[in-house]
């Protein structure tokens, strides 16, 4: 079974969950699901990430029976649910708060389903509704999550695996997502600014992953990009 | 049962506290590999170069960039056109990657990304 199959049947199988308004796809499936047909060339983990925004956590947890047939919560971390066949992946839940800092993070405690909430997931915000699997799937806009990428603290291999995907939604953002980019980039305080553009130097410097695009030939897309922020960085003085 | 998910809070304010700091020293010496990267990724190509080369190439009016200065041993880093390069008999290209080839080259001729 192919891992797109595996991706959609996932999909498939947390139908009831993402049908909850606000409930977002996100993490580095969404350029798989970005690519025509959501043909899922990009490797990467075997999970799907799904965001609850934690105003909606409670309307998630009421439909979480209705994946038990397909999916498992794991007595580790209740916040994965694992699934029953090969033929799934993992669904991982995390949280959405826009109200907190892009720096914090903290558990929403709950027995049924604990939430690691992560603050720069503040940054994505709902944007195209596509059909998948008979499921309408909600993903982020490209600009939110390209931003959380980058704001992300990114080490080892799956901090490289991470700076790829930020590559793969650079590759298909248009000009309104650079214009969005630049305006959420200049909200950001300039710690963080400084993040992004570090996380863009590594990623300009990276060696090609297996499974994952070579980033050599996109080298000048992100350094246009650090110059492209550099000028933001000089209009806010 | 959240346990897991309070360590790995636990480790990420770890990685914020670490990041913060790395921040502030952004402008002390801690700082050059952000600004050697950041010279790295502004070229789209890396050659090494004899020292006469490249004193050849400041006497055309080519400047050393900063982080030339900030390193120890110090390098020559200089941007200069493709068309320019393509005349350096010494230059050898390399890949512009942080690799033991890179920093271990003393005089580095770079060139810039079409603007």
């Amino acid at each position: 079974m192919s891992f797109r199959d595996r991706l959609l049947a996932t999909i498939r199988a947390a139908r009831p969950v993402l049908e909850v308004p606000e409930v977002l796809v996100v993490g580095s499936e969404v350029p798989n699901l970005l690519e025509p047909e959501a043909a899922s060339t990009l490797v990467v983990s075997q999970d799907l990430d799904i965001g609850v925004p934690v105003n909606r956590h409670a309307s998630v947890k009421a439909r979480l029976a209705e994946m038990m047939p397909s999916l498992t919560p794991s007595p580790e971390e209740p916040s994965v649910w694992t699934p029953r066949s090969p033929d799934l992946l993992e669904v991982n839940f995390v949280g959405i708060d826009r109200s907190r800092d892009p720096t914090d993070a903290y558990v929403l405690e709950d027995d049924q389903l604990p939430l690691l909430v992560f603050g720069a997931l503040s940054l994505v915000t709902a944007g195209a509704e596509v059909e998948l699997a008979g499921t309408r799937v909600r993903l982020p806009r490209p600009a939110g999550l390209l931003l959380e990428k980058l704001v992300t603290d990114r080490t080892g291999n799956k901090g490289d695996r991470d700076l790829l995907v930020a590559l793969g939604l650079l590759m298909t953002a248009g000009p309104p997502d650079l214009d969005e980019l630049d305006a959420l980039y200049g909200t950001l305080r300039p710690e963080l600014r400084h993040v992004v553009r570090s996380n863009l130097t590594v990623l300009s410097l990276l060696e090609p992953a297996s499974g994952m695009p070579d980033p050599r030939p996109q080298r000048a897309t992100v350094a246009s990009l650090l110059r492209r922020l550099e000028q933001v960085e000089g209009g806010i003085g | 049962m959240t346990r897991a998910l309070n360590q790995r809070v636990s480790e990420f304010r770890a990685r914020v506290l670490v990041r913060s700091w790395e921040y502030r020293q952004r402008h002390h010496a801690r700082g050059v590999w952000f600004r050697l990267r950041r010279v790295l990724a502004g070229a789209s190509a890396a050659f090494v170069v004899s020292a006469v080369d490249a004193a050849a190439l400041a006497a055309e009016g080519y400047r050393f960039e900063p982080i030339s200065r900030a390193l120890e041993p110090q390098k020559s880093i200089l941007f200069v056109p493709a068309e320019r390069v393509a005349r350096i008999a010494s230059a050898r290209a390399i890949a512009v990657r942080l690799s033991r080839e890179l920093l271990e080259a003393q005089y580095l001729v770079l060139t810039p990304f079409d603007a």
